[in-house]
């Protein structure tokens, strides 16, 4: 018990602490330009798992939903070069930095989803 | 063996040799005279012929006859007969002429009717599809080496879906009865070898009785759990010739198959665990054999109360049931006891595999959860082929088949239930309920988004598809890869609403064996409509005049999203793995420039045609245009052009 309270007030902490930084670099991060974004994530295949609207899909597992999607820059950037799960990495070789900030604002400009009920052939 | 009796021809053929040499020698005439001016005169004389030659060249041949009254294929087909076979795929070819004519003359081409086929391999998947439906074998025949390598691919799906094929091949066994040329390259000394590490059982009848026994047998063995495709190699001398000895030949009385039921002490083991678990989860694959395969695993799943992950091999376990949990297969984690039926790769569903640089698994079970495997999988193997996956550890494993031994499952497990538990049941049966319901609407959210999009979703192509055909008796066959909308989305409640994948991975499978389940579902009057991509559909589209030819009615999707797109994402990945840029993944692996236009291949196969539909707007009235053309009993297509995934 002593050693479950221990982990759980050294991953409070962590969690803390990982969240201020990620707001400090989240002030630092580039703007994105939603425009050329969509040009990238053309350009880059991003489509091909995530789907045109970028409504998620399948690769060898699901692919996840990017429309207006919450992830900060940090989180987005790691996850494209170190990814998990199957998703091809993206070298900054291949996509900067600013090119990540750029898709980043051209998914989070994607409508997101609408109330089911709204829509008639959802309804049964 | 039965022989063919020319000794006339043979005579003939001492006859032209004969003259042959005399010809030879008047025609070196000349050029002898020429060159050996004091040689003797030829001895014209011999060149005259005698009275034998004479009579052999003028008289009709005593020992050739132009007709029979009987034949070897008239037994066959009064043999294939007794094993109550609706209908026969194929695609014509001369080394079963003999049987070809007796199934339509004597056997008046009905039991069966025969299906003519573009392809070999449209014939083996559209008996794929049927049997899955029907629960019964098509016939399938074609030529033994040609014909038999165009079926192959088609074969290997059906070994690895367990499903029954019976084929029939043509063959020359006597190479003194080939006619020079393609008889000898369409003849093999042992066809068969080709797809025998996929097909269950084979063989090469030596005479008509022969065949009669190996024709029953072969039957059984197709239909006898675990199922799968059967194949007779029929020589061509049996099949045409006349029956030497018609008296003596008799037709063996096919049994009824009774599937291997398991042990009656692993059962209830199996039920001891079951029942004491905190968390059991099931998963299962080709578990539903007949219709009432569903309705067991729903009995066992709410005695339990229990979740069910459905691989959908078969139509196991309705999709909107409660306590289907195959969309939150993070709950295998939570499981104390896995009960896998009739599991194609039970290793797959148990561990998360990773393809990277470096090819790793992880268990995604708890290393404390105790496993159960029920099945037949391991009871008929073989060892050139890998379909049967990597080995899985399990506590307990059950030879037996799934949906037979159910039976005794389901009742052990009951008079194991103990009746204090009875709350338990039902609060794990709550909380599964309302995971399944979160997941529903959740399925139905992420469905709105890019609703109005183009290329037109396939949420949405799902979605408007089900609005236009969920009031009918529906029986979806077929669907394009990693395409699951419609088993989040739509009420899969009945047998027949779904009956599986390829089995092999095979592209090619989904339009001939989806064609194959519509004339199934035809005889029962059930509306068939299937998902299909455009690479598969590009493997096989003669399907579409089988399909008008023989009026089966279906709605067939086009899911285009012009490409072999697994294969676009797997090439992206590895150009993304090595750094250089991914701009070229397009290269061998899209169907582009031009763009197909599979409205009108449909409507050049005689069948109705939509599309392309880019517009989300325009889907729902082509689908109304295309399924009035299903209901007057047409095929039709549709073609989406939609996302990719």
């Amino acid at each position: 018990m002593q050693m479950c309270k221990r982990t759980i007030s050294f991953a409070l902490v962590a969690l803390c602490a990982g969240a201020i930084a990620t707001a400090a670099r989240a002030q630092d991060a580039p703007r994105g330009d939603a425009a050329n974004g969509k040009r990238l994530y053309m350009d880059n295949n991003c489509f091909t798992c995530h789907g045109h609207a970028g409504q998620g899909g399948a690769y060898n597992g699901p692919a996840p939903v990017l429309a207006k999607t919450a992830m900060p820059f940090e989180g987005f950037l790691f996850q494209l070069r170190t990814p998990s799960n199957d998703m091809p990495a993206y070298a900054a070789s291949v996509i900067p930095d600013q090119g990540v900030a750029d898709i980043l604002a051209f998914v989070q400009s994607l409508p997101g989803p609408r109330n089911a009920k709204d829509i008639a052939i959802l309804k049964d | 063996m039965s022989k063919r009796r020319n000794l006339e021809s043979s005579e003939r053929r001492n006859f032209l040799k004969g003259a042959g040499l005399v010809g030879a020698a008047a025609a070196l005439t000349p050029a002898a005279a020429s060159a050996q001016v004091s040689a003797p005169k030829p001895n014209l004389k011999a060149a005259v012929p005698g009275p034998k030659q004479v009579a052999v060249e003028t008289q009709p041949p005593s020992k050739d006859p132009v007709n029979q009254t009987s034949s070897g294929g008239d037994f066959m087909v009064d043999v294939l007969r007794t094993l109550d076979i609706d209908y026969l795929a194929m695609n014509c070819a001369s080394a079963f002429r003999g049987i070809h004519e007796s199934f339509i003359n004597y056997g008046k081409n009905t039991k069966p009717e025969i299906l003519t086929c573009p392809h070999e391999e449209i014939a083996v998947h559209m008996a794929q599809g049927y049997a899955k439906m029907e629960g019964k074998p098509m016939l399938m025949m074609c030529h033994g080496t040609v014909g038999l390598q165009h079926a192959s691919m088609a074969l290997y799906n059906a070994w690895c879906d367990r499903v029954p094929v019976y084929v029939m091949i043509g063959n020359i066994i006597e190479g003194d009865k080939r006619a020079p040329g393609v008889e000898w390259v369409h003849s093999a000394i042992d066809p068969a070898a080709l797809v025998r590490d996929f097909v269950k059982w084979d063989d090469q009848p030596a005479s008509l009785q022969h065949f009669a026994e190996s024709a029953v047998r072969a039957y059984k063995i197709a239909m006898t759990p675990p199922m799968g495709p059967v194949l007779l190699s029929l020589d061509a001398e049996l099949q045409e010739n006349s029956i030497a000895d018609a008296e003596s030949l008799r037709i063996p009385r096919l049994a009824r198959v009774v599937p291997p039921v398991a042990d009656a002490g692993a059962i209830t083991e199996a039920a001891k665990m079951l029942a004491a678990a905190e968390n059991p989860v099931i998963i299962c694959d080709r578990l539903a054999r007949t219709p009432a395969g569903m309705a067991r695993l729903v009995e066992l799943a709410e005695t339990l109360q229990c979740a069910v992950i459905d691989n959908v091999g078969r139509m196991n376990f309705p999709s909107r049931h409660p306590l289907n949990q195959s969309f939150r297969r993070a709950i295998i984690g939570q499981a104390d006891v896995i009960l896998g039926i009739e599991m194609n790769d039970l290793y797959g569903s148990l561990n998360a595999f990773s393809d990277r640089i470096v090819r790793t698994t992880r268990p995604t079970a708890k290393k404390t959860a105790k496993v159960i495997s029920l099945g037949l999988r391991d009871t008929y193997l073989k060892a050139n082929y890998q379909d049967f996956g990597r080995y899985q550890d399990v506590d307990l494993a059950i030879a037996g088949d799934g949906e037979a031994s159910l039976v005794p499952l389901i009742d052990a497990v009951k008079r194991l239930a103990d009746p204090s538990r009875k709350a338990a049941y039902d609060a794990r049966g709550k909380k599964l309920a309302a995971a399944h319901q979160a997941m529903v609407e959740q399925s139905k959210s992420d469905a709105t988004i890019g609703w109005e999009a183009s290329p037109i979703t396939t949420a949405r192509m799902c979605a408007e598809v089900y609005a236009q055909i969920k009031d009918e008796d529906w029986s979806m066959v077929g669907t394009s890869i990693r395409l699951s909308w419609p088993h989040r989305l739509w009420n899969f409640d009945k047998p027949h609403r779904w009956n599986g994948v390829s089995g092999g991975a095979g592209v090619g499978y989904n339009l001939p064996a989806s064609l194959g389940a519509a004339l199934a579902n035809k005889r029962h009057g059930r509306f068939t409509v299937s998902f299909g991509g455009d690479g598969d559909f590009m493997f096989a589209p003669g399907t579409l005049w089988t399909a008008a030819h023989h009026r089966i009615p279906m709605l067939y999707i086009v899911q285009n999203n012009r490409a072999y797109h697994q294969e676009y994402m797997y090439l992206t990945a590895m150009a993304a793995r090595r750094s250089r840029g991914i701009e070229n993944a397009h290269v061998g692996t899209t169907l582009t420039d031009p763009n197909i236009d599979f409205a009108t291949i449909a409507r050049g196969f005689g069948a109705h045609g939509e599309g392309p539909i880019t517009d989300p707007n325009q889907l729902a009235p082509a689908l109304k245009r295309a399924i009035a053309a299903v209901k007057s009993g047409q095929p039709a297509l549709v073609d989406v052009v939609a996302d990719m995934r």
